[in-house]
């Protein structure tokens, strides 16, 4: 079997131990580089994403299959290429999370899984991010994207804060922002000022693959 | 557990209806028009009366009969690679029904008489299809002379699925017909015998009648051992008594005297123990096939076949609309449930409607993917430590990190396949998403699943040699006179109606 069966099938099993160890020995003998492992587990994630798309797959598939190749990118691959002093290629990094006061996580997870298996570097932050949380890591990593979900009419106003914040601190065209969630539309984005709004998961990384292309 | 079966009678209310039904053979009797069979009941013990042509059955004969009805037996497709065994704990599902038109959305009456094309693609759709057995010879290929069309049926079939098939037994002629061309297809009389392809389907007229064009089919058909569905289709208030009780005495009557005969025929003989029993609308006099008492009726033989031990076989999917609408949609899921919940063994008329008198390709695949609901919910709710899972919900509910829920932990992947049913067509997506998707309705959705299959289809290849000796029979099956047709039936007469009230007669 290839290696880049191999892998496929540990991130389809969610074999996370199973992974770390088939990466950690390729490197350790020189096998395969960290850069090289990256792609071919781009690869893997992009024929998840797929078969998610097509309705082959289904949530639990997609998400699994990301944490598990996330957990292995942050614990085996990264440190790798940091110690060659090397750095990470990404399609861009995004900052992602569920605004304050609201604790419904699905949808944000299924955006920012499918935002990973596309190649982007994602931060996701959880549910009930504040402005403040939301714009420290973003600082602290270099994100290109600020993306803010809310599933609840009560908790939408908290993705006008966290531009309102921004701009406080005079970092908002530093930033592009998205938003999306089930009570938003693209005329609440515009209305406080986001670059951006998505209906669903599909939409939302195409949205933010043009926007990176503008940015840069 | 699983779910409970559905039983209508308790263990007394059995009995008496199954006395009412033995005092009705011993003192009336059925009467039987054919003269050979007469003889064979009499030759085995049943009470024949040279000026009537009733025969009464008593109750020891009954019982001794019975005993040799097999409760189980499996059909195969026509190279043998598919099979499907029906039993008496087990519900499987098929077509059957008479469609004559079929749903056609560019037709100014939105349906059109039947064509052989259609009879070709209805088998192709169920060979494709999940939780659909067989098909039957359901849509009628109203351009094929009738006297010829269960052998080009038999020749679509061999052609066109993995799966076994279904036929009336159209008379001794064409069912002989059907057995001489299935023994060709699969390699002699003792392969067809020993793995049955063929389901059989005979309808005693109620009350208490045995027509002779089909009794001299269920004589063919009992001596090949092809599985036999006995099914009366009794209705309520004007073939039978108004009243659920008495419909059904009656009908166990009709099908019990049947299968006797079968036993008599060939002992051994595999049947299915049917019904088709409905109801009459007191408003219009129309039969009325999606009413919830069908599924009583449906549920009162479901119970009485397992009294005898034998296969039954009922209808679901069972819609009187005239449409592919609402009423069309709770019709045939209420039916299709009933007869589960009822324990029926072989659920049938998969992608009929009105009556079962038209057919929509659209509708097979909604009904393969409503049974498979049915059987998700058949299944029950399964309770061991695995499936309550303590230790996943203390996992999630005290993870630090907030948000976390159960999509990601393996005890969803490892349990959603088989706890959750997948629906194929249901849409279950956001407004704007199924705008997105092109804003349709379930029916174009099956529409389109529907011309994927067909035109992707691919045709089973067979010898060049069996297809040339197929086609030659069929030539000679055509050929006949239709005095020859009457001959062979022991009738004649100018013209036959047939139990399914279509009318054939001499062209001059």
């Amino acid at each position: 079997m290839s290696i880049e069966d191999k892998m496929k099938n540990l991130v389809v099993e969610w074999d996370e131990d199973g992974l770390k160890e088939l990466c950690s020995s390729l490197l350790n003998d020189n096998q395969s580089s960290p850069e090289h492992l990256l792609q071919i587990i781009g690869n893997v994630m992009k024929f998840i994403g797929d078969q998610f798309e097509n309705e082959e797959i289904f949530l639990p598939d997609l998400i699994g299959s990301a944490n598990v190749v996330k957990a292995v990118i942050d614990d085996v691959l990264d440190p790798a290429i940091r110690e060659k002093g090397g750095v990470k290629s990404t399609l861009g990094k995004v900052v992602i999370g569920t605004v304050e006061s609201d604790v419904h996580s699905i949808g944000k997870d299924l955006v920012a899984s499918f935002l990973f298996s596309n190649g982007f570097e994602v931060f996701n932050l959880g549910v009930e991010v504040t402005a403040e949380e939301f714009i420290n890591k973003a600082e602290e990593v270099g994100a290109d994207i600020i993306g803010m979900s809310s599933l609840l009419t009560m908790s939408m106003d908290f993705q006008r804060q966290v531009i309102e914040e921004l701009n406080n601190r005079g970092l908002r065209e530093k930033y592009k922002v998205i938003v999306g969630g089930a009570p938003t539309s693209e005329e609440w984005a515009q209305k406080i000022g986001a670059d951006a709004w998505a209906d669903d998961a599909i939409e939302a990384v195409s949205m933010i693959k043009r926007i990176i292309e503008t940015k840069s | 557990m699983k779910l409970k079966k559905i039983n209508v009678f308790s263990k007394d209310e059995l009995e008496q209806i199954h006395s009412a039904s033995l005092e009705l053979l011993q003192e009336v009797g059925i009467k039987v028009d054919s003269d050979k069979a007469r003889a064979t009941l009499r030759k085995n013990g049943a009470e024949v009366r040279d000026d009537s042509l009733f025969v009464k059955f008593s109750e020891s004969l009954i019982k001794e009969k019975l005993k040799s009805i097999p409760d189980s037996f499996t059909l195969h497709g026509p190279n043998g690679t598919y099979k499907v065994t029906i039993d008496v704990k087990h519900s499987e599902f098929a077509t059957i029904g008479t469609p004559v038109k079929i749903y056609d959305p560019e037709h100014k009456k939105g349906v059109r008489k039947t064509v052989m094309a259609d009879t070709i693609n209805q088998i192709r759709i169920v060979d494709s299809l999940e939780h659909v057995v067989c098909s039957h010879i359901d849509v009628w290929p109203n351009d094929i002379k009738y006297t010829a069309l269960h052998a080009h049926c038999i020749y679509q079939w061999v052609k066109n699925t993995k799966k076994p098939y279904g036929l009336g037994c159209l008379g001794r002629l064409a069912s002989q017909d059907m057995m001489n061309l299935v023994s060709m297809i699969v390699g002699g009389d003792n392969e067809l015998i020993n793995r049955p392809r063929l389901v059989g389907f005979m309808n005693p007229t109620s009350p208490l009648h045995l027509p002779q064009i089909m009794t001299n089919g269920f004589e063919v058909f009992a001596k090949y051992k092809q599985p036999t569905i006995i099914a009366p289709e009794a209705l309520a208030g004007t073939s039978s008594p108004v009243t659920l009780a008495g419909l059904l005495a009656q009908t166990n009557a009709e099908i019990l005297g049947s299968a006797v005969l079968s036993q008599m025929y060939n002992p051994g003989a595999p049947i299915f123990y049917g019904t088709v029993s409905h109801i009459t609308d007191m408003r219009t006099g129309n039969s009325a096939m999606g009413s919830i008492e069908m599924g009583l009726i449906t549920a009162g033989i479901a119970q009485l076949a397992r009294h005898y031990n034998i296969p039954s076989r009922g209808p679901g999917c069972g819609s009187d609309s005239k449409l592919l609408d609402m009423q069309n949609g709770y019709e045939r899921l209420q039916t299709l449930m009933l007869a589960a919940q009822a324990g029926v063994n072989y659920i049938t008329c998969a992608g009929t409607y009105e009556a079962t008198l038209v057919e929509a390709l659209e509708l097979l695949i909604i009904d393969d993917d409503l049974i498979g609901m049915v059987k998700r919910a058949m299944e029950g709710i399964t309770v061991n430590d695995e499936t309550i899972g303590i230790e996943v919900i203390k996992k999630v509910a005290t993870t630090k990190q907030k948000g976390v829920n159960f999509l990601a932990e393996k005890h969803t992947k490892n349990h959603m396949k088989k706890e959750l049913y997948f629906p194929k067509l249901s849409d279950r997506n956001r407004r704007s998403t199924w705008y997105k998707k092109g804003a349709k309705a379930i029916i174009q959705r099956a529409q389109e699943k529907v011309n994927d299959i067909l035109e992707t289809y691919k045709v089973n290849d067979i010898p060049k040699e069996l297809d040339q000796q197929l086609l030659q029979y069929i030539g000679q099956v055509e050929a006949r006179t239709f005095d020859e047709y009457k001959k062979a039936e022991d009738l004649m007469v100018k013209s036959i109606t047939l139990p399914d009230g279509i009318e054939i007669k001499d062209k001059d």
